[in-house]
């Protein structure tokens, strides 16, 4: 697949390197403080929108690497965000879409990986103020992973509880297993808890043989897989 | 005089004129009979039929007379000289017998109850009606002397055959009369005592009628020939002007619905189940639709049994229209009782005042219900709107607090990122940082607890997953459907579950529980059941008396089982259409 944030063209101020993202959110000033965040960063923000149909309309002619939407939106004020992402992976397979909402549920979650399962994020909506986290989270949609929030993922540990094939696992197996299912791929793993990509590698091999599951193809494709594997009771 | 008694006149001038014509026919032709008794046997069927019709029109005693009548002079017209004119006649002749047999066992509703007086009755007709195409095959006018008969219908004609086939037939007729003679002892059997002695005349008519209707085969109309067949001859005519005397007087017998007035105060004299009343009134009257409205104290408008406002029904006319029968005490209404129209006012009027008593009693409970009623509905409106309310908050708070704070969040990170250099600024700027993403999760927290988003986006099923997801110990949650439920019913269940997930974490001290969520027959029910230590106290806390509470304001029952060390069980059952 090719790297979209290497191909794109791009004009204005931004670098020529720079991913070009499109912005949704009904309140004005939150979608201006995103667009410095992220143009600060080194992304271009191609274009806004302040509901579902403007968002459509931006997709259409700006053709972003990335579109950033709240959840929430008009007209309904229900889950617009989350029926756009649907659609803009369904028509631009291209464009990654990361969905924030003031709310994290599950069952959004996997409802938006089921339908696309990688270049989609969903994220708690404040954790654009970790300016590091969110910039990431974004670059990693652009490549092609899928980003699911530490509180989705949290709960879904949490509701397997005492559940015997996680009970095997080891608590480090247990911290790879949640970062997985958030999305890193083995390197930012082994960067976040100071292992070797190599140690890595060997745990996520056991991690996968104690649960049964098979080897994901790539760091992009198995969060769908962890995921579904959690949620199922 | 209404329109029904001037069609009841035009009937009966006509069917008189049938009955007078085919006498007259009689005495033309010399046939040897008692032209008086005879005529008078018809004409008192005629009178008793149309005041059957009068006083009770919606028995079919009074049509069956008035057939009886109109085919027994089908023999008499049949003495006419005139084609085809005879065997209709003969053939007519043949259906008095089956029409009597229905009228007898039918009575005094005119409708057949079992399946046997059903097989009885329709075998007397297959009877006749055999006896009949006999005759229609058979009879030939000319070869009875009727001399300007020129049609020729006969297949065989041959007079000695027809009366062979006629004799035969009316010798087989001993044991149609013998079937219908134990279908009348089977009715008798099964009779109550208060039937037998209200029908008892009646069936001694009967049974002598049949006695000498058997005899009957031996009867003839011939005064010249054996005398004793033709006084038996007259004894049938005789008891056949009684009959319907007989008949009119107990279907109008004031007896039969005082005993049934009787009876009723006998049955009231107990404690009555909700509905007893009405269901006693109506069978009291023989009125099947017979409602019973109560009326309000100090309010207009009127209440069922069960405290639902009914309305009286207006005054029309036509098959569908019902009157209404006040039932006042000093004046005041007490009940309206809504009825078919045929029936007896004097009848109702003495029904509603042996009811009295209960009348009252109900209309005391009808009312309460209704007071009950009316304090639900305006608790389930306190409800809803409280819920509204809800709704609106968590959309402001939404809208408004917390996308500020999520802007302030940006902000402040901004900020923070140009005060790289400033060390103690940068460390203000973090710890400002720290507490607005507590603020704003206490506020997450807040939001949700007032009304969660995906409740109303999503319903109920998603919602209650939700709350399995966040909840601190595993939940499993079953749900056999997915479609969203009205608003105050996905409220009520929704707040059910969390309250009672938030009492297992706080109390329980159990390791699991599990949601269960059906719906079945239009109900609602939700289901919280944990492994914990059991023994939940409602009156502690607001909580499960509020469930209860919320529970009840959309007609739903509540109940929690929760035996020491058995774990908690906590059951709602809601009618999903409340």
């Amino acid at each position: 697949m090719p790297e979209p944030d290497g191909t794109a063209a791009t004009a204005g101020p931004a670098p020529a390197a720079a991913i070009r993202v499109v912005l949704a959110d009904d309140s004005v000033l939150f979608r201006e403080g995103l667009a410095r965040v992220l143009a600060e960063n080194g992304f271009m923000v191609a274009g806004q929108a302040g509901d579902a149909d403007g968002l459509h309309a931006a997709v259409e002619r700006e053709m972003p690497d990335v579109v950033v939407t709240d959840i929430r939106m008009p007209p309904t004020n229900t889950s617009e965000g989350l029926v756009a992402a649907q659609r803009i992976r369904a028509e631009h397979p291209g464009t990654g879409v990361l969905v924030l909402s003031q709310y994290v549920e599950t069952r959004q979650a996997v409802k938006l990986l089921q339908n696309a399962p990688h270049r989609v994020g969903y994220l708690l909506k404040d954790r654009v103020s970790d300016i590091a986290e969110f910039t990431d989270a974004v670059r990693r949609i652009a490549r092609g992973a899928s980003v699911i929030d530490p509180e989705v993922v949290a709960q879904l540990l949490r509701r397997r509880g005492d559940d015997s094939a996680l009970a095997g696992l080891t608590s480090r197996e247990r911290d790879i297993l949640a970062l997985m299912a958030q999305g890193r791929s083995n390197r930012a793993i082994g960067e976040r808890l100071f292992l070797s990509p190599k140690t890595v590698e060997t745990h996520v091999g056991a991690i996968f043989t104690k649960l049964g599951l098979l080897p994901a193809a790539d760091d992009h494709r198995r969060v769908l897989a962890v995921i579904t594997y959690l949620r199922s009771a | 005089m209404t329109r029904r008694r001037w069609g009841l006149l035009a009937l009966g001038v006509a069917v008189a004129g049938w009955i007078i014509g085919g006498e007259w026919v009689s005495i033309r032709q010399h046939v040897p009979e008692n032209h008086l008794i005879d005529a008078l046997g018809g004409l008192s069927f005629l009178v008793a039929g149309l005041v059957a019709l009068d006083r009770r029109p919606h028995n079919r005693i009074g049509w069956l007379m008035i057939a009886y009548a109109v085919v027994s002079y089908f023999g008499n017209w049949g003495n006419l000289q005139a084609p085809v004119v005879p065997m209709i006649g003969l053939i007519g002749q043949q259906l008095g017998g089956p029409i009597l047999a229905q009228m007898v066992l039918s009575y005094p509703t005119g409708r057949l109850r079992t399946r046997f007086e059903r097989f009885t009755i329709g075998t007397i007709w297959a009877f006749a009606i055999g006896v009949g195409v006999v005759i229609a095959l058979a009879f030939d006018p000319r070869a009875d002397g009727c001399t300007r008969c020129a049609w020729e219908p006969a297949a065989f004609p041959d007079k000695n055959a027809v009366l062979t086939a006629l004799l035969a037939g009316q010798r087989a007729g001993f044991f149609v009369y013998l079937l219908f003679l134990a279908a009348v002892w089977v009715r008798w059997r099964r009779a109550t005592p208060a039937e037998r002695r209200d029908l008892a005349p009646l069936w001694v008519a009967v049974v002598i009628y049949v006695l000498v209707g058997l005899m009957g085969a031996f009867a003839s109309p011939d005064t010249t020939g054996q005398p004793f067949a033709y006084l038996v001859w007259e004894l049938q005519s005789v008891l056949q002007i009684g009959l319907p005397i007989v008949f009119v007087w107990g279907l109008l017998s004031a007896r039969l619905a005082r005993s049934a007035v009787g009876d009723l105060v006998l049955e009231l004299d107990r404690p009555l189940l909700p509905g007893e009343l009405r269901a006693r009134l109506a069978r009291t009257l023989g009125d099947p639709s017979l409602e019973v409205l109560y009326a309000r104290e100090g309010l207009d408008g009127w209440v069922d049994g069960g405290g639902q406002p009914g309305t009286l029904p207006e005054t029309a006319s036509g098959p569908r229209a019902r009157a209404v029968t006040v039932v006042e005490r000093d004046g005041q209404p007490l009940a309206a009782l809504i009825h078919d129209p045929a029936l007896d006012q004097g009848l109702v009027r003495a029904a509603a005042a042996a009811a009295g008593m209960a009348i009252e009693n109900e209309r005391l409970q009808a009312e309460v219900r209704a007071q009950l009623e009316e304090v639900r509905a305006s608790r389930q409106r306190i409800v809803e709107a409280g819920d509204a309310e809800r709704r609106r908050v968590e959309r402001n708070l939404h809208d408004g607090a917390q996308q500020r704070m999520a802007t302030l969040a940006l902000a402040l990170a901004m900020l923070r990122d140009r005060a790289s250099g400033d060390a103690a600024m940068a460390a203000s700027l973090d710890q400002a940082a720290a507490e607005l993403k507590q603020a704003i999760a206490e506020l997450r927290e807040l939001a949700r607890g007032i009304h969660p988003a995906i409740l109303t986006e999503e319903g109920l099923p998603a919602a209650v997953e939700a709350l399995a997801d966040r909840s601190f110990l595993p939940v499993q949650v079953r749900a056999n459907f997915d479609e969203r439920l009205p608003g105050p019913i996905e409220a009520t269940a929704y707040f059910v579950v969390s309250e009672s997930l938030a009492n297992v974490a706080k109390y329980a001290r159990a390791s699991r529980a599990r949601v269960a969520l059906s719906r079945c027959d239009r109900m609602l029910r939700v289901e919280v059941t944990d492994d914990g230590i059991g023994g939940a106290d409602s009156s502690r806390g607001s909580g499960l008396r509020g469930l209860e509470d919320r529970v009840a304001a959309v007609r739903g029952s509540f109940r929690v089982e929760t035996p020491p060390g058995g774990g908690t069980r906590v059951l709602a059952e809601i009618p999903c259409d409340a």
